[in-house]
């Protein structure tokens, strides 16, 4: 009896403690979220240095406490967290959301002339990841690129007699270079695929991977770059089509490549892959551990993806994640001097430096390790033709839609007209269903 | 004796079928970086690394996290057994008013996705202050649904004889859920205990919502965040899957010698 | 023995105040943390809610009818009953056959056992992610063993008509444990007093097994199928882990789904009409599977 009655008093203790345990607290604190992971020089990779905003909580007598979370579930924890208005005061987040947050009034504009001269003073891709619109800022973008490249194997283009330094620069030349690339072994299965593509996993990535095609035919996920309500699909039509008919090509007459390379960034890793299309920065950063003789420059290298034909402009995907402070955040202000202290002139600089990335002030890239550093000039080269999704409300209807749609062309489940058909129903309802 | 080797050979087969995750799930996290992805994929690793394992150690407070994930474990198993034990009993022995509305109430609370009534109780803790606190992490596991109706099955497998007999003896209720009824469905129990501890050490979704401060995660939690929006970190995640499940096959292995032994020969127990 | 009912009108009075007292923790800490918040859900099905504006637009039934138009919600409804009519079943069959054979004394039962179990006490994700691997269909295990044995290799994830039994396969291979240890629990609590005079009477251990056990084990069969079923319908972590709904809303179901429309689409009204429809659906099978039920439940 007195054993039981101890152990409850023990249980009542704990819960009790329990209760009153609340985070970390010291001084004024601003917390900072951002999606957890990788160490090397992704867009996150700052963060992992605790003593990123020393300088800034010195002058400030602040503490800025920086917090990783699961990417999968952020939404969500954010939308609750704003629910409760008991959310953090910086929120680091990926930039396709905040049309969402805007519809919910979850974020609060820069004051106009800090964005002027913000967009004033930084590279044109930086004013593409920041603007929202009429020059509206409602956060601070990333340092770096999150910007999707052509990725090729230079070993394996010298064996297979193409110039190494040279990626493919249109459609043809990308189904040509499909066919060198890819190897068989005896009994004719695919070892080694040209060209590797992205079928499986969550839509949004899939059409992700997909974008340059799109846009370089002509198409559009959404007619109107910046309304965020109304308007209709624009991939319903010969672009899409012969986006989709590319790769369907390169599947069934090509035969240069397969579905059975799901993971693309890990097979060109592997080096059963030739060519990829996706975030440059994932090449990047996985390279030196899962690909260590297969460096920068020398073993892989990158490009804007190609274009149907000699002569049209280049198009890339630029995704990208930005800081922002939430309506509901407790300390604002000095959430919001926080972010603008990191994106001074000086400090976008030293930055990036520090943590191997690239910066956005266009006086920066003047400087070195900038200026002369091949990847960052590589980056930025591509970056300069990168392109941001619509902000429409309806975006994440219309991205699951299509990708559901391509996976169904690609896998032979439907044809391309069937596909794209389908999909425009569902996306142009997915915006009206968004403007309610 | 054809049947009891066709026995076995099925029950290894299927046998080898259940381990074969674990087992490339302990391969990954000893095997380098580069095997990982290895074509054709390898079944032994070309040599053992724990860097995986050192990586993964360096990178999160595991003592933390190990630590948050009994206390929650410990306490919500606890309560939820108490308090489950005597509503069962209430459930199945006793005829009250609104007993089955209240039973299906109960029921009812599995049938609702904690995925959309989250953002309820998370509002709802939030005003109260629960919110990144040990007591928000078990506000929803105070008690278990399962747990009710579980072990109000097994009461229901109790001569009421034996209550009765005790009833006659004078013993007062309360003892006689914890002297009599525990003891006869004991194996249950055990069996209950396990799997609200593994429920709760598993749980995922709930913890990441209501956790803010890192030195308030769970296992689960932690393990969680070796991914990254641009892929999947596989050492790692292997080595912190197996950090994780340790303790398990500890909870397991322990629970196991609960078990009642054998068959006694009368039909009371 | 004396006259049940009388005796236990008389139980009935003196017990009531011990009825609520020991429901009383349960009861309110459910209501508090856990019906409070899904009555708050089910509420918001009938409105347009912009939570963090804190605005509610009453648009009556519209929600519902929305839902019942979509494709994809039809398509996630018809993959979930499926999925549950599938699982249910076979989880159920596979756990008491092992449970059986688990309640005979031989060598190495305990290593067995825990084999067996071992697939629950791994997290959801990590799990997913081997099976990802192990799907792979060029180099993934479950194809490679196909080749070895001269059959065709499938494409398991990749293929819209495949991935929802590819799902399932992982689902019973990480629950069978649960369900093995409950039944395993539930047999020990069979009296033997059956079996031995089932034996003396010369009945095969089949018959045996057919004629006294699986009876006996009622109340257990009854929980298994009942719990089984109203998880399965709300099947989430391993389809959000594994496929992400895909192909094509092959393997998508309505908790994902209406997580979808919760936290990207922020259409979070739609998201709770959805949550009602399920909780409907949910509790209409569960109370028919316990009102027939309650034709085997023995007394003994």
């Amino acid at each position: 009896m007195r054993g039981r009655l101890v152990i409850t008093v023990v249980l009542m203790l704990i819960l009790g403690v329990g209760t009153s345990y609340v985070g970390a607290q010291a001084k004024t604190t601003i917390t900072l979220w951002y999606p957890a992971g990788d160490v090397a020089a992704g867009p996150t990779s700052p963060f992992h240095d605790p003593a990123l905003f020393k300088p800034f909580e010195d002058a400030n007598n602040v503490r800025v406490n920086l917090v990783g979370l699961d990417y999968d579930t952020m939404e969500q924890k954010i939308f609750a967290a704003a629910a409760a208005k008991n959310i953090a005061d910086i929120i680091f987040v990926d930039r396709s959301w905040v049309s969402g947050f805007l519809k919910e009034g979850m974020l609060e504009q820069l004051p106009p002339a800090v964005a002027k001269r913000w967009l004033a003073a930084v590279s044109p891709d930086v004013v593409a990841l920041s603007d929202f619109g009429n020059g509206t800022m409602y956060g601070y973008p990333q340092l770096g690129y999150d910007v999707y490249a052509l990725t090729w194997n230079k070993q394996q283009f010298k064996e297979a007699g193409l110039d190494p330094n040279r990626g493919p620069q249109t459609w043809d030349e990308l189904r040509a270079d499909c066919k060198k690339l890819a190897r068989r072994d005896a009994s004719g299965n695919l070892t080694r695929v040209g060209f590797a593509i992205r079928h499986v996993g969550e839509p949004h990535g899939i059409v992700d991977k997909f974008a340059w095609a799109l846009w370089g035919a002509g198409g559009d996920l959404i007619n109107d770059q910046n309304a965020l309500r109304g308007g209709h699909v624009m991939f319903d039509n010969a672009s899409g089509r012969s986006a989709l008919q590319l790769v369907l090509n390169m599947l069934n007459v090509d035969k240069c490549t397969s579905l059975n390379f799901p993971d693309p960034r890990a097979a060109f890793l592997k080096g059963i892959a030739s060519m990829q299309i996706s975030e440059a920065v994932s090449i990047r950063a996985r390279q030196p551990k899962e690909a260590p003789d297969m460096p920068w420059q020398t073993g892989w290298g990158m490009e804007v993806p190609p274009v149907p034909k000699a002569g049209d402009k280049p198009v890339t995907l630029l995704g990208g994640w930005i800081f922002t402070v939430p309506k509901a955040a407790k300390s604002d202000a000095m959430a919001w001097k926080a972010i603008a202290w990191l994106s001074t002139e000086a400090n976008d600089y030293s930055v990036a430096a520090k943590f191997g990335m690239t910066p956005r002030y266009k006086s920066n890239w003047a400087k070195e390790p900038f200026k002369s550093d091949s990847y960052d000039q590589a980056l930025l080269k591509i970056a300069k033709y990168g392109r941001r999704y619509p902000l429409n409300l309806g975006l994440d209807g219309v991205m699951e839609a299509l990708g559901a749609s391509i996976q169904k062309a690609w896998h032979g489940e439907a044809t391309v007209d069937q596909a794209l058909t389908e999909a425009a129903q569902a996306g142009n309802k997915a915006i009206t269903d968004a403007a309610k | 004796m054809i049947r009891r080797s066709l026995v076995y050979a099925l029950l290894t087969l299927g046998g080898v079928v259940m381990v074969l995750p674990f087992y490339w799930m302990l391969v990954t996290a000893v095997s380098p970086a580069s095997d990982i992805i290895a074509f054709p994929p390898r079944w032994f690793p070309s040599h053992i690394t724990f860097e995986h394992f050192a990586d993964a150690w360096a990178r999160a407070p595991w003592l933390v996290y190990y630590q948050n994930s009994l206390i929650v474990a410990v306490i919500s198993v606890g309560l939820s057994m108490l308090f489950g034990l005597f509503a069962a009993y209430a459930f199945a022995v006793y005829r009250f008013p609104l007993q089955t509305p209240l039973f299906l109430l109960i029921l009812g609370t599995l049938m609702v996705p904690v995925q959309v009534s989250s953002v309820a109780l998370y509002v709802l803790l939030a005003r109260i202050g629960w919110v990144d606190t040990y007591a928000g992490i078990l506000a929803p596991n105070f008690a278990s649904a399962f747990g009710v109706f579980l072990i109000r099955q097994a009461i229901g497998t109790i001569p009421m004889d034996l209550i009765e007999a005790a009833r006659i003896d004078g013993a007062g209720e309360v003892g006689i859920v914890l002297r009599i009824v525990a003891p006869s469905i004991k194996t249950m129990l055990v069996v209950v205990a396990l799997i609200l501890f593994l429920g709760s050490w598993n749980d995922f979704l709930w913890p990441t919502i209501v956790i803010n401060s890192e030195g308030l995660r769970t296992l689960p939690v932690g393990i969680a965040l070796f991914k990254d929006p641009y892929g999947i970190d596989y050492g790692p995640l292997m080595a912190g899957a197996v950090i994780a499940t340790a303790p398990m096959l500890i909870a397991y292995a322990a629970s196991q010698r609960f078990m009642i032994r054998g068959v006694t020969l009368t039909g009371l127990k | 023995m004396p006259s049940v009912a009388y005796a236990l009108r008389r139980i009935y009075r003196r017990h009531y105040l011990h009825a609520y007292a020991f429901i009383a923790p349960v009861v309110i800490l459910f209501g508090l943390f856990r019906v409070w918040p899904s009555l708050e859900t089910l509420y918001f099905s009938v409105f347009n809610v912009e939570l963090l504006k804190q605005q509610l637009t009453f648009i009556g039934l519209s929600n519902f009818r929305d839902m019942l138009q979509d494709p994809v919600f039809r398509q996630a409804l018809v993959n979930t009953l499926i999925y549950a009519a599938v699982i249910v079943p076979v989880s159920t069959v596979l756990a008491l056959l092992l449970a059986v054979v688990f309640t005979e004394e031989f060598g190495l039962k305990d290593l067995f056992k825990a084999v067996y179990f071992s697939p629950t006490v791994t997290s959801t994700t990590a799990a997913a992610v081997v099976w990802w691997w192990m799907y792979n269909p060029q180099f993934g295990l479950f194809n490679v063993i196909l080749k070895l044995l001269h059959l065709p290799p499938q494409p398991w994830l990749m293929s819209s008509h495949m991935a929802l039994s590819a799902v399932i396969i992982f689902s019973v291979w990480k629950t069978l444990g649960y369900n093995m240890v409950i039944y395993i629990a539930g047999l020990q609590a069979v009296p033997t007093m059956f079996h031995e005079a089932a034996t003396l009477d010369g009945a095969s251990p089949f018959r045996r097994f057919l004629s006294i056990t699986v009876p006996l084990l009622a109340p257990t069969t009854i929980f298994i199928v009942i719990y089984n079923m109203i998880f399965a319908l709300q099947a989430f972590d391993q389809v959000f882990v594994l496929t992400s709904g895909g192909p094509a809303n092959s393997t998508n179901v309505v908790v994902l789904e209406l997580y979808h429309q919760a936290f990207r689409r922020y259409r979070f009204g739609y998201a709770s009409a959805e949550a009602t429809v399920l909780f409907v659906i949910i509790l209409v099978v569960t109370v028919f599977q316990y009102i027939y039920s309650r034709r085997y439940e023995v007394a003994y």
